[in-house]
């Protein structure tokens, strides 16, 4: 009777426990951040990337495939363009293949061709669609779109939900397919979605002349009770309780410090790697955006900046540009690898940003193997992705893409069987390599394991 | 026989098309009135006392849920503008603007367009969805906003000369010669400026409310005491505060 009556107890006290763990509110703040000295940037390439000219490349005829030639591309701004022989009148491209390393690249890779010791390249990703909005966020949450709208947080989202709770800015979106969908997220969370990080300046202008940075300074505190007692008279506290937070963040916000970092001059002169001179034809915003990334996380006030590249969606004659567009992207994100190894981490002594930031590179899909009419190429629901990550391990290729078509190959043996490697793979591998549970956001994927450093 | 049968159907055949190719006369059913009766009184049918959910068996004693059935929502960012024109004046977005940045350079207001996606506005050029949030930078977009829309409804009401029903929002009048007010007395005009910008009467408002914002008034009074000439003074450093503490308030972005 004992024992039962033990039993009991146990159950309902775990009952109760579970009870007020479900609580939204509870829940937000229960799980401890699993390590919030990490940092991520997520790089969507919009408008789906010709990977045979860089991750996956092809310089053969083969199957269906043409490949990327002097006819179709105008190689002269492509550094790592060395001719390779196609026809009598038409040359295409040598593929680079990195001392040292099993990788190999098309010439619009650019300068991270230098570094394959850090990239972690996924090939043959089954899109399994050719329109834009459905690729973008099935890229970015693991789910397609269900009529119309996206039905899971995307990456950005998650991460700052398992790290940038406590940060002044969990996640700055700029242009990224950033989702907030989801019962488990913390309204903290949300996604700061911008059209440009300069934009942001004019809010945080001030001006001095009638009243002063300490009334307004007094308005906050006096806002924050407020907010205090309202939610604790509210049935729903995690809206009003977030309102409360963000007016807490307001002084840092208006910091001179922070507001640096939303201006593109300063971000100049503190990255000028970033702003070469000529300009970047295409990823100039890229660049202000990694800069921003880079100040901004060394400062610890932001834990996950996503943004998206200028678009590579070259469907007649502007295809000649499609090398340079992707060169331009792979520069500025070699850059970016550069700055944080030279950035020290804010909160770690002694260590690098490069050494706990994570950046995550993917498109909508790919284009098509056939060179169209119009001398461009058209959608292909294959995909690439690439991963520079201390967690990752480096100078590995995942995944292919057959020989003759360019559709997505099996990749090995999945839960669900043998089968391509898909998005939902690579966001449930992404999360579980800082100890996330994948199931707590994705419905979908299996965790490659052989992908991450032990 | 085969011929008399095929006859046989023929004939059916041509009498049937022939019944359907004719016709049937329009019939109209003739009108008929019915009868008044003289002696009929048509009355009301009879009125259904109400009868209260308690006084049905069963019902006696009824579990009502009142919970509210969904969190605060974020109110959209067009009507956020559209609440900031109206209680500010009443004027076209253009003259609103052109009125928050004034002629002088202090730096109070840019432009509308400036501040849109940080309010939350969809940009759909750029596939920026609305935002259901409120987020840190768009709480620094409500102050800067709250704080162009106080300052200079500080200095049209209370510096200009202008008649207390003219005003646009500071509709009461301070005690001459600067007298400090009583906590009845701001009270009294709190109540105004809380019934017009969060819509109901500060009184109905938690208790700590009123205190709360006498001591931000207070604390701006002092603050500004002996400001110059250019800055407020202390009673209009008090009553922008008051203000921008409404228009940034919870329960005016959260509905």
């Amino acid at each position: 009777m004992d024992t039962r009556r033990r039993t009991f107890l146990k159950v309902l006290g775990g009952a109760a426990g579970a009870g007020i763990a479900s609580q939204p509110l509870f829940r937000a703040f229960a799980d401890p951040p699993v390590a919030s000295d990490e940092f991520f940037v997520l790089i969507h390439a919009s408008g789906g990337w010709d990977v045979t000219l860089s991750l996956d490349p092809r310089n053969e005829r083969r199957g269906i495939i043409e490949p990327g030639s002097t006819d179709t591309i105008d190689t002269a701004p492509i550094r790592l363009w060395r001719d390779a022989p196609l026809d009598a009148d038409s040359s295409t491209f040598e593929i680079l293949r990195p001392s040292g390393s099993s990788l190999r690249f098309g010439p619009a890779i650019g300068a991270l061709a230098e570094m394959p010791d850090r990239l972690t390249v996924i090939n043959g990703l089954a899109m399994n669609t050719v329109s834009h909005p459905d690729g973008t966020f099935f890229a970015a949450t693991g789910r397609h779109l269900a009529g119309g709208k996206p039905v899971a947080a995307s990456i950005d989202t998650m991460l700052a939900n398992e790290f940038g709770r406590e940060s002044l800015l969990p996640t700055v979106s700029v242009g990224y397919p950033s989702t907030y969908v989801g019962d488990d997220l913390d309204a903290r969370v949300s996604p700061l979605r911008v059209s440009s990080v300069d934009t942001l300046s004019k809010m945080l202008n001030r001006g001095n002349v009638n009243t002063t940075a300490a009334d307004r300074l007094a308005v906050t505190a006096m806002l924050t009770e407020e907010a205090r007692d309202l939610a604790a008279r509210s049935w729903y506290r995690d809206e009003i309780e977030g309102f409360g937070l963000q007016l807490q963040a307001l002084p840092r916000m208006l910091s001179p410090d922070v507001q640096s970092i939303f201006n593109a001059t300063s971000l100049a002169a503190a990255q000028p790697t970033f702003f070469p001179t000529p300009a970047k034809r295409f990823q100039a915003r890229a660049g202000v955006n990694c800069a921003f990334a880079v100040e901004a996380m060394k400062r610890n006030l932001v834990r996950c900046v996503s943004f998206s590249s200028a678009s590579h969606d070259t469907h007649s004659n502007n295809y000649r540009s499609q090398p340079l567009i992707q060169q331009e992207l792979f520069d500025t994100i070699a850059a970016l690898v550069r700055a944080l190894d030279a950035a020290p981490h804010p909160t770690r002594m002694g260590r690098r940003l490069a050494d706990h930031t994570h950046i995550m590179v993917v498109s909508d899909f790919c284009r098509t193997p056939q060179i169209n009419l119009t001398l461009g190429r058209d959608h292909y629901p294959n995909g690439s992705a690439l991963v520079i990550s201390p967690k990752f391990v480096g100078n590995t290729s995942f995944g292919r893409a057959d020989d003759d078509q360019m559709l997505p190959a099996n990749a090995g043996t999945f839960a669900d069987g043998a089968r391509a490697v898909a998005p939902p793979d690579l966001l449930a591998t992404f999360v579980s390599a800082f100890g996330v549970n994948p199931r707590k956001y994705l419905r979908d994927g299996d965790v490659i394991r052989s992908l991450l450093r032990a | 026989m085969k011929t008399t049968l095929q006859r046989a159907c023929l004939a059916a055949l041509l009498f049937t098309l022939g019944c359907n190719s004719t016709p049937a006369p329009a019939t109209t059913p003739p009108v008929t009135t019915p009868p008044v009766d003289a002696g009929a009184v048509v009355t009301r049918p009879p009125e259904v006392t109400p009868t209260p959910v308690t006084e049905i068996p069963g019902h006696e004693v009824l579990a009502q849920d009142r919970t509210p059935k969904e969190p605060p929502r974020l109110m959209p960012a067009e009507t956020l503008i559209r609440s900031y024109i109206s209680l500010f004046g009443g004027l076209s977005p253009q003259a609103l603007q052109v009125r928050l940045r004034g002629a002088t350079s202090d730096n109070l207001f840019d432009t509308w367009g400036d501040y849109l996606s940080a309010l939350g506005v969809p940009d759909y050029a750029v596939d920026i969805p609305r935002a259901p949030q409120t987020n840190a930078l768009m709480l620094a977009a409500f102050e800067r906003i709250g704080v162009a829309l106080c300052e200079r409804a500080v200095q049209n009401d209370l510096r200009g000369a202008v008649a207390t029903n003219d005003r646009v929002l500071f509709r009461f009048e301070l005690p001459a010669g600067g007298r400090a007010l009583t906590d009845e007395e701001f009270g009294a005009r709190f109540d105004v400026l809380h019934r017009r910008i969060l819509g109901y009467p500060a009184a109905l408002a938690p208790e700590s409310r009123i205190p709360r914002f006498r001591a931000l008034y207070q604390g701006a009074v002092t603050r500004h005491a002996d400001a110059g000439a250019r800055s407020f003074n202390g009673p209009e450093a008090g009553w922008a505060s008051v203000c921008e503490g409404l228009v940034r308030h919870p329960e005016f972005h959260l509905y």
